[in-house]
């Protein structure tokens, strides 16, 4: 049991990450308001990508360009860029999802004058 | 030249998605032409492939020259061939069926509806020839991004169910996401081939389990798996009447399909059945699936409803015949995957044409029908043979295979789940038969025109292809045998 303990507060970035993901879901979850729940759905796609980096960061390491072509290619000296490019993919899905849901909110006010979820059900009925 | 066929399939409809907002801005019924066009070029090319590689073998297609644990890559074998041949024809009969119906269905958001399409159909095209998980992910989110666009194109009470799917389709992506990086943070690669060829040697790690498990639930959200369907019935039954054809029979069965290639390619059959036994959950899931989605589609009223909840049980069927792991299971599945979108994508052009001519939205209007509409009550009476499963449909042979597997397999408890499922299969086609013919005396009040071309072309190919894939079944099963199989099983 303290051994468990001891593993997760020695990787805080884990801890961040769960954190950072159950809040969102949290929000998303409990709130009525559809740009809150939209808000959480951000925070959930930001905690994963956050993982993501976090489990690819090194210390003391460089942009992934060959320092010097003589010498043999030393790999504890470069950052590896694969990580990055699928962060800034997810990134890039992430805001275009995020896009949408506005569009959809937007469009639920135009039609229903609210962005309450409870009052768009009562309305709907 | 052949081997470029995958690609020529993704980047005829990304192409012409592309250019239909350009090319259609002036010229609004111009959208049409076009993307029947496209597609039916699309079904041309991937006969083309499926031929090419029933007889040369899969093609492994290297993006820009970089190999395969470096560069992106995709694998066009048997089975994505056969799934992307049956997903190009029925993205084009859903594109001939809107022809007559979209004044009314869409708003006057032609344009938009189809520029979605193409896109939809691309990225499903990408999904089901991915050989790299990341890039599973991507197409799976522009997939999933014009899909929530399809359900509200028009506006109304599609709008709240589009946001619902939303929210929840972009959950299962966050977990599959984190899925993938649990993964990659494991054997240090996103290629299926070279993480297969890793995860021998790593079997004892935790994060390959949690891992499965996070990329298993974010895809059970995405096909609908029973305790994470709840965004799907909504979805598909207000999404407009020209939407709900082309997204039922698709979307969760290309997802279902990456889920497989998932458990059976990048994970090897002996792993998940004997050190990993995900298989074990994946068939539990199936009976839930198979028995609570036909229980609540007899409880509905609402008939695009019902047939949305009947689509719910029967990805439960295509998971139980999937879950056995032996190799007759696997076949049934795949068959009644391919009968499955047939008949989804048949039952919501019915649905669509009653409400479009007839105005009939629930059980209580069916008597509008009657006696007066031949092609609709037939083409329903076969797809009710297909979804109940009697012998010349293509429903019975898929289903017989998956109770051969299970019985192979020793697994009884899932053969009493299919059989309970056709039951009440049979008792809510029943319940709408009974509507129909349900004598009243205000029916010879009540005159409709002409049913158009569009209609009978889409109805009459959905029902004349349940019945061929009955009669041909042994053939095209011996086709998956021989060209769909996974390694090791």
């Amino acid at each position: 049991m303290v051994d468990a303990f001891s593993a997760v507060f020695q990787r805080p970035n884990f801890l961040t990450f769960v954190i950072i993901f159950l809040w969102g879901f949290y929000i998303m979850v409990t709130r009525y308001n559809l740009v809150k729940k939209l808000i959480g759905m951000y925070l959930v796609q930001t905690s994963v990508i956050f993982f993501l980096v976090s489990i690819s960061a090194k210390k003391g390491a460089t942009l992934p360009i060959l320092l010097s072509t003589t010498e043999p290619v030393q790999a504890a000296n470069y950052a590896n860029p694969l990580p990055h490019v699928l962060t800034l993919t997810a990134i890039v899905v992430g805001v275009a999802t995020l896009g949408v849901g506005l569009a959809l909110c937007a469009a639920i006010y135009r039609t229903y004058g609210s962005l309450d979820e409870e009052e768009i059900l009562k309305k709907l009925e | 030249m052949s081997h470029q066929l995958p690609v020529i399939l993704f980047l005829l409809p990304l192409l012409a998605a592309i250019s239909m907002p350009v090319v259609c801005l002036k010229h609004r019924h111009w959208s049409q032409p076009i993307s029947t066009a496209t597609l039916a070029a699309m079904v041309l090319v991937s006969i083309l492939n499926l031929y090419n590689i029933v007889h040369h073998g899969e093609i492994r297609y290297v993006f820009s020259g970089w190999a395969a644990p470096l560069g992106i890559e995709w694998v066009a074998d048997g089975l994505a061939s056969i799934v992307l041949l049956l997903l190009s024809i029925l993205g084009l009969l859903g594109v001939v069926f809107n022809k007559p119906i979209y004044p009314k269905a869409l708003g006057g958001r032609i344009v938009h509806f189809h520029t979605l399409i193409l896109l939809f159909i691309s990225a499903l095209t990408g999904i089901t020839f991915a050989g790299d998980l990341f890039n599973l992910f991507v197409f799976l989110e522009v997939a999933a991004i014009s899909s929530y666009a399809l359900v509200g194109v028009a506006g109304g009470r599609a709008l709240f169910a589009a946001f619902r799917y939303l929210i929840l389709g972009t959950i299962g992506a966050a977990l599959y996401l984190l899925g993938v990086s649990y993964l990659y943070a494991v054997t240090g690669t996103l290629n299926m081939a070279d993480i297969a060829s890793k995860l021998p040697m790593l079997l004892s790690s935790k994060a390959l389990v949690g891992g499965l498990l996070f990329m298993f639930i974010g895809l059970g959200i995405k096909m609908a798996l029973v305790p994470f369907h709840t965004w799907m019935p909504e979805a598909y039954t207000y999404a407009p009447e020209s939407v709900s054809p082309i997204l039922a029979p698709l979307i969760t069965k290309v997802v279902l399909l990456a889920w497989v290639r998932i458990i059976y390619w990048v994970f090897d059959a002996s792993i998940v059945i004997y050190d990993i036994p995900i298989l074990k959950i994946v068939a539990v899931l199936g009976v839930l699936a198979a028995v609570i989605g036909s229980s609540l589609a007899l409880a509905q009223r609402d008939i695009k409803m019902m047939f949305a909840y009947g689509g719910i049980a029967h990805i439960g069927i295509i998971i139980i015949g999937i879950g056995q792991g032996n190799q007759t299971g696997f076949v049934g599945g795949i068959f009644y995957l391919l009968n499955d979108a047939v008949m989804q994508a048949g039952l919501f052009y019915i649905a669509g044409v009653a409400f479009y001519l007839y105005g009939v939205r629930t059980i209580d209007d069916l008597w509008h029908i009657g006696k007066q509409a031949p092609w609709l009550t037939g083409s329903l009476i076969i797809m009710a043979l297909g979804m109940i499963g009697l012998p010349p449909t293509g429903g019975f042979f898929g289903k017989w295979y998956i109770i051969l597997g299970a019985l192979e397999a020793g697994n009884y408890i899932s053969v009493a789940a299919v059989v309970l499922s056709t039951l009440l299969t049979l008792a809510y086609f029943v319940k709408l038969f009974e509507g129909i013919f349900r004598q009243t005396s205000a029916r010879s009040n009540i005159q409709f025109g002409e049913v158009p071309l569009a209609f009978k072309l889409t109805m009459g190919i959905t029902s004349a292809a349940i019945i061929i894939l009955g009669l041909f079944s042994a053939p095209i099963v011996q086709l998956l045998l021989d060209n769909a199989l996974p390694p090791g099983l």
